[in-house]
């Protein structure tokens, strides 16, 4: 397994200097799925957004630390973050088309790395549709508003998306926390599809879930990151209490 | 005996709010009616077609203040509009974390209530007066400068309501802001800015006193934005005033085509945001 990610002493603050992130340490491995798990508030998606470094959207936001990616510390002031963000992609809790067409949603990204033939297009939005399982139902509406399609189908247009621009890694925020069982189950299985192509690092309020898909599970609480490893271990033999109350429901 | 009592009060509110409706709907439409009534009188071929005629002559049309009017509302819009919008991004995006731009959101609104006169006023001090004559130009600037706190404030409230969701979405693809905001926020929010300029548009086309001020008036035809040039509301202002029958019959007209154009300018907006919250 070769690493992808290495993430080393990291604190982060929000504005107004409260530390939502303690100390994290890890590693994530390349084309494999890691999932970070843990009671609301902590601090699992602040986490993932360090990955992307969403959190430079909004004033005051501090990191500390290390994140290492490609061999550099993507937390340093010199990170080209356009660039960052082409490597990194990333799913959100609700799905968030664009206003415009299946295609151009699927396309805007292809845009901005400067694609603009259309055939080359064409055949990237198709790939990235088949890749994302959602072809099939929208090979025939390419050209209507992204808001017709249901809410699962509009989520795995927003995985097509980031799909199509070929990215190392994909992060997921909670994406099926706003779907019902069938669609979770057809993301799901998208997700374990793209197992061996690209890192995926999810975030889940829902524990089976991190059992059914990951290999890596991150147990996390109050800012700390309580436990790391395979996800089988986690599962069944934690070797922290906190882990262990947590994955039997003891709280959460 | 309470749950009765406060049955009766109900019913009573709500005649008083039914007989108040329709006595603001009756004037309303009074007015309406008194406008087409007169109106379609007036109204002919001539009146688009023809230049006023001199004093106490028969016949003649108000084709250049048609023109005029025309030429006055589009610069207008030309000027009031990109300033409008690009304002209101600012403050909906870029100035977001700045204090200053709650100041020019709450200004936006308070200039949207200022008497339209004074902008005419302030026109004449800084513009007129300095050139030494009125001009279509003064007259488009301070049409303009109404037209601006309407615009900042409608652009600024739509982006408002484009969820911030999208626009992560949209940079965690790479997308710099300037392509988040003109590729992806103004087109969710293009419906909703589109009406905040016709509503705008509706709104300066009926004006007349800052007009007075600046483009003033010119009984000839004319394309010429440096000099006076003639508009439909100080024409019915003036036609009015006047002493004879075909004078007022005119100005009437031209007060039923100003009437139906701000009417379908305005139902045309409102439908727009009807259809812009369907969705």
């Amino acid at each position: 397994m070769t690493p992808e990610i290495e993430v080393r002493n990291l604190n982060f603050y929000y504005a107004g200097g409260v530390k939502t992130l303690k100390d994290i340490n890890m590693t994530i491995y390349k084309n494999q799925v890691t999932a970070l798990i843990g009671p609301s508030g902590c601090g699992k998606t602040t986490l993932l957004r360090c990955f992307n470094r969403m959190h430079d959207l909004y004033a005051g936001n501090r990191y500390e630390g290390e994140i290492i990616f490609q061999g550099q510390n993507i937390l340093s002031k010199d990170t080209d973050l356009i660039e960052l963000r082409s490597k990194i992609g990333m799913v959100f809790q609700k799905p968030t088309p664009f206003p415009m067409s299946i295609f151009e949603n699927i396309a805007y990204g292809l845009k901005l790395r400067g694609i603009k033939k259309r055939g080359e297009l064409k055949d990237r939005v198709e790939k990235a549709l088949k890749d994302a399982a959602l072809w099939e139902e929208v090979k025939d509406k390419l050209n209507t508003n992204a808001f017709g399609l249901s809410g699962g189908q509009q989520q795995r247009l927003c995985i097509a998306r980031a799909l199509a621009v070929e990215p190392e890694i994909i992060l997921f925020d909670e994406p099926t926390s706003a779907l019902d069982p069938i669609s979770t189950g057809k993301i799901e299985e998208l997700i374990i599809s793209l197992k061996g192509r690209v890192t995926i690092i999810i975030v889940t309020h829902n524990m089976q879930q991190a059992a059914r898909i990951s290999d890596w599970t991150g147990f996390m609480m109050l800012g700390e990151l309580i436990e790391y490893d395979k996800t089988d271990r986690i599962f069944t033999v934690p070797s922290n209490k906190l882990t262990e109350d947590y994955i039997t429901g003891r709280f959460g | 005996m309470i749950l009765n009592k406060r049955k009766i009060i109900s019913s009573i509110a709500l005649f008083i709010c039914f007989l108040t409706a329709c006595w603001g709907i009756f004037w309303l439409s009074f007015i309406l009616v008194d406008v087409i009534r007169h109106g379609l009188s007036g109204i002919n071929p001539d009146l688009f077609l023809k230049d006023p005629a001199p004093p106490g002559e028969e016949g003649g049309g108000l084709r250049n203040a048609f023109v005029g009017h025309f030429l006055i509302t589009l610069f207008a819009t030309l000027i009031g509009v990109p300033i409008g919008i690009l304002g209101g991004t600012f403050l909906a995006e870029y100035g977001r974390k700045y204090n200053i731009s709650k100041i020019i959101s709450t200004l936006a609104d308070i200039m949207v209530s200022v008497p339209a006169i004074i902008i005419g006023a302030f026109i004449y001090a800084i513009i007129v007066k300095p050139f030494g004559h009125f001009s279509g130009w003064a007259g488009a600037i301070a049409l303009g400068i109404i037209m601006i706190p309407t615009v900042v404030r409608t652009t600024e409230n739509m982006l408002s309501l484009i969820p911030w969701t999208l626009r992560e979405a949209a940079f965690a693809l790479g997308a710099p802001y300037y392509k988040v905001i003109i590729q992806v926020v103004y087109r969710g929010a293009a419906t909703g800015i589109l009406t905040g300029i016709i509503l705008a548009i509706a709104r300066v086309t009926g004006e007349a006193a800052p007009l007075l001020f600046t483009a003033f008036n010119n009984n000839y035809f004319s394309l010429n934005m440096s000099q006076p040039i003639a508009s439909l509301t100080v024409t019915i202002f003036q036609y009015a005033m006047g002493p004879y029958e075909e004078w007022h019959a005119q100005a009437w007209g031209a007060a039923l085509i100003i009437t139906l154009f701000i009417l379908f300018a305005t139902i045309t907006g409102r439908l727009l945001i009807k259809r812009r919250y369907k969705e």
